[in-house]
């Protein structure tokens, strides 16, 4: 038997996919151990592997079929834009990408305006604002605390993600538009999912049954 | 050395040595497998006028051709596919024909990739074949069985084809009634096998509700033949059943030759190509993320250039079937032949000579010159390095040359797994020539 792989993207993700796993009897007890250093973690019974990788990296790896299926947010799917089956909205870590600003800033959203918009996802914010608003703007790409720009000066708006919108509140800006709703999604090569059907479509039907409802 | 000069742009590269070979033995492999069915070579330009490869025609958008101008300001650009030169050319050579075209041939196609993937390749090299005027199923069973053909002759074992028919999908999709905009969202969502997006999509408009419940479940709709039956359940438009029909005509041509086993049918399928009007397929095998041949049965596109004729056609990706095969372990190298010929400066014409016997007995042999700085172990490498199979060891000529001398040239088996007793041929054709 070929081992199916998983990239998991670190973090909480990574966490609350393992546990509905768990729930259609995938395991793999080597993970659990917080202080382990191994890289990768195999379930020999089951024929499983699974390694965790930056969130950005887990469709590369998947779309090179380093990994048969992954598990990732939406909004590291849309900025990647690779060719792969997203087969399966696991209906966690829901969130929702948005345009965002200090209240002033709303005018510039309405006349075409030529604005700066500053976010670490140059490829969603480029998409909404040329091919949804047909808005020409200059983006800017940062690579964390995205919401400085507008405090500082570096940009109008931004477009970056809203779980509770505490962080924005906090610094007198504010959703502006939405441009999305995200959540986590699995994702499958195009040959694995051909060359090991039977076992991928099992695990997609099971999950399916587990996974949360709104 | 002129670092800068080293390079090759980006998204080609040099290929060479054994990797060279085992590419030019795995595309005449694959030509072999077509003119097992009888198909004719055929060669079209590398360039083309841009219009060829419109979007109507094309299978890559216009901002990913390599474009150049002509001297009279026409717009030119690399093939980045093979098949609408194909169905042009037809057109123009082939236009009073009465029967069927069948041709076969490989070149090099280039597509100007704009993602994020440097270093991934722009130049590739596609073998392939296309069966003109010939609507038939039999047509599309000659088409899948080739395709099995080629996977088999590259020595694969572990692969399958997957075909999906583009009137079952379109079938439906006319029957939802959609508009341009709502059919290309669900496209794009059943390209990426995306269930959630194609439901949502579906529940934001007001179709019929069991043609939508049909869409919902097509990403799922993959799996063997007994998908068939679930497909035909759920489309009850003609267009579709018409297409259910012929996949079981095709699948039971299959069967006679037990072609079936390598058979899966994917009912959700859509590509990227807009000219595919019938069965589409994809061969798939490990150590690729990609499929290594796609094709499809485009019965529009030839009477884009002229009068309307069916057609069906498939293209190996030889590059990404290379390396397939080499995660694999798979090797196609042929067999070593041919001595490498090791001579001292002042015994040319010897050497000259006895190459000369030995190529006109179809043995390769390749010369050089012996120098004091290298040793036997050396030239054996180099030897191998370059497919030769011998060693010899021409005698150092200061005597003057002596029939009895023979006996001292060395004919050196140096390709141990490769017995063919062919030393003793070489030796003679030796023996012979130095007489």
């Amino acid at each position: 038997m070929r081992y199916i792989t998983f990239a998991l993207a670190k973090g909480r993700l990574a966490k609350n996919a393992l546990a509905l796993f768990e729930q259609i009897g995938i395991t793999c007890e080597e993970m659990k151990d917080e202080k382990t250093r191994k890289l990768i973690f195999v379930n020999e019974e089951l024929g499983f592997k699974f390694f965790l990788a930056k969130p950005t990296d887990v469709p590369t790896y998947v779309e090179y079929g380093a990994a048969d299926i992954g598990i990732v947010g939406k909004d590291t799917l849309l900025e990647e834009g690779r060719e792969l089956y997203e087969v399966l909205d696991l209906n966690m870590g829901k969130c929702r990408m948005c345009v965002a600003g200090p209240e002033s800033a709303k005018e510039k959203l309405k006349h075409h305006e030529l604005i700066r918009v500053a976010s670490k996802y140059p490829n969603i914010a480029k998409d909404y604002f040329y091919n949804q608003k047909n808005q020409t703007v200059e983006i800017i790409k940062l690579n964390g605390s995205v919401e400085l720009a507008p405090i500082v000066g570096l940009a109008e708006v931004i477009v970056d993600i809203v779980e509770t919108g505490a962080t924005l509140k906090e610094n007198g800006l504010g959703v502006l538009e939405e441009v999305c709703p995200l959540s986590a999604r699995m994702v499958v090569n195009q040959v694995s999912m051909k060359m090991e059907n039977e076992r991928i479509s099992k695990i997609i039907n099971d999950l399916r049954a587990v996974i949360p409802k709104d | 050395m002129k670092e800068a000069l080293l390079h090759t742009p980006e998204g080609v590269r040099d290929i060479y040595g054994e990797e060279c070979r085992e590419k030019q033995a795995l595309i005449e492999n694959l030509t072999n497998a077509c003119r097992l069915y009888g198909y004719d070579s055929i060669q079209t330009p590398t360039m083309e006028f841009f219009d060829v490869f419109s979007k109507e025609r094309g299978s890559v958008p216009s901002n990913e051709l390599f474009k150049l101008f002509d001297r009279y300001g026409n717009t030119i650009v690399l093939r980045p596919d093979m098949t609408p030169s194909i169905a042009r050319s037809c057109a123009k050579y082939y236009s009073d024909h009465i029967l069927p075209i069948k041709l076969c041939y490989h070149g090099d196609t280039f597509i100007n990739d704009n993602k994020y993937y440097q270093g991934r390749l722009k130049e590739n090299t596609i073998v392939g074949a296309e069966l003109i005027d010939d609507s038939t199923v039999e047509a599309d069973f000659e088409i899948i069985s080739m395709v099995i053909e080629c996977m088999k002759s590259s020595g694969l074992e572990e692969f399958m084809v997957e075909i999906g028919s583009s009137a079952y999908v379109a079938g439906l999709i006319n029957a939802a009634g959609l508009d341009d905009d709502a059919k290309e969202e669900i496209v794009n969502y059943m390209q990426d096998k995306n269930y959630t997006g194609v439901e949502a999509v579906l529940k934001s408009l007001n179709t019929d509700k069991e043609i939508s419940t049909a869409l919902a479940s097509l990403p799922q709709l993959f799996g063997s033949v007994e998908i068939l039956d679930r497909a035909e359940k759920i489309a009850e438009n003609a267009e579709s059943q018409a297409a259910i029909k012929r996949l079981r005509d095709l699948y039971k041509l299959l069967k006679i030759t037990g072609a079936d086993k390598y058979i899966t049918f994917d009912l959700g399928a859509v590509s990227s190509h807009a000219y595919y009007t019938g069965i589409m397929f994809h061969a798939y095998t490990y150590g690729t993320g990609e499929p290594v041949i796609n094709g499809g049965r485009y019965d529009k596109l030839v009477g884009q250039f002229g009068k309307d004729k069916a057609a069906i056609g498939f293209s190996v990706n030889v590059d990404r079937l290379l390396i397939a095969l080499s995660r694999q372990g798979i090797n196609l190298e042929s067999e070593k032949k041919g001595a490498l010929i090791v001579y001292h400066n002042d015994d040319q014409s010897r050497t000259v000579y006895v190459a000369d016997q030995l190529r006109q007995q179809g043995i390769p042999a390749c010369m050089i010159t012996y120098s004091d700085a290298k040793n036997e172990d050396q030239y054996i490498e180099y030897a191998l390095n370059s497919s030769l199979k011998y060693l010899i060891l021409m005698p150092d000529l200061e005597d003057d040359f002596d029939i009895e001398k023979i006996g001292s040239v060395k004919v050196k088996l140096i390709d141990a797994c490769q017995k063919t007793g062919q030393e003793t041929e070489i030796e003679k054709i030796l023996k012979g020539a130095l007489r």
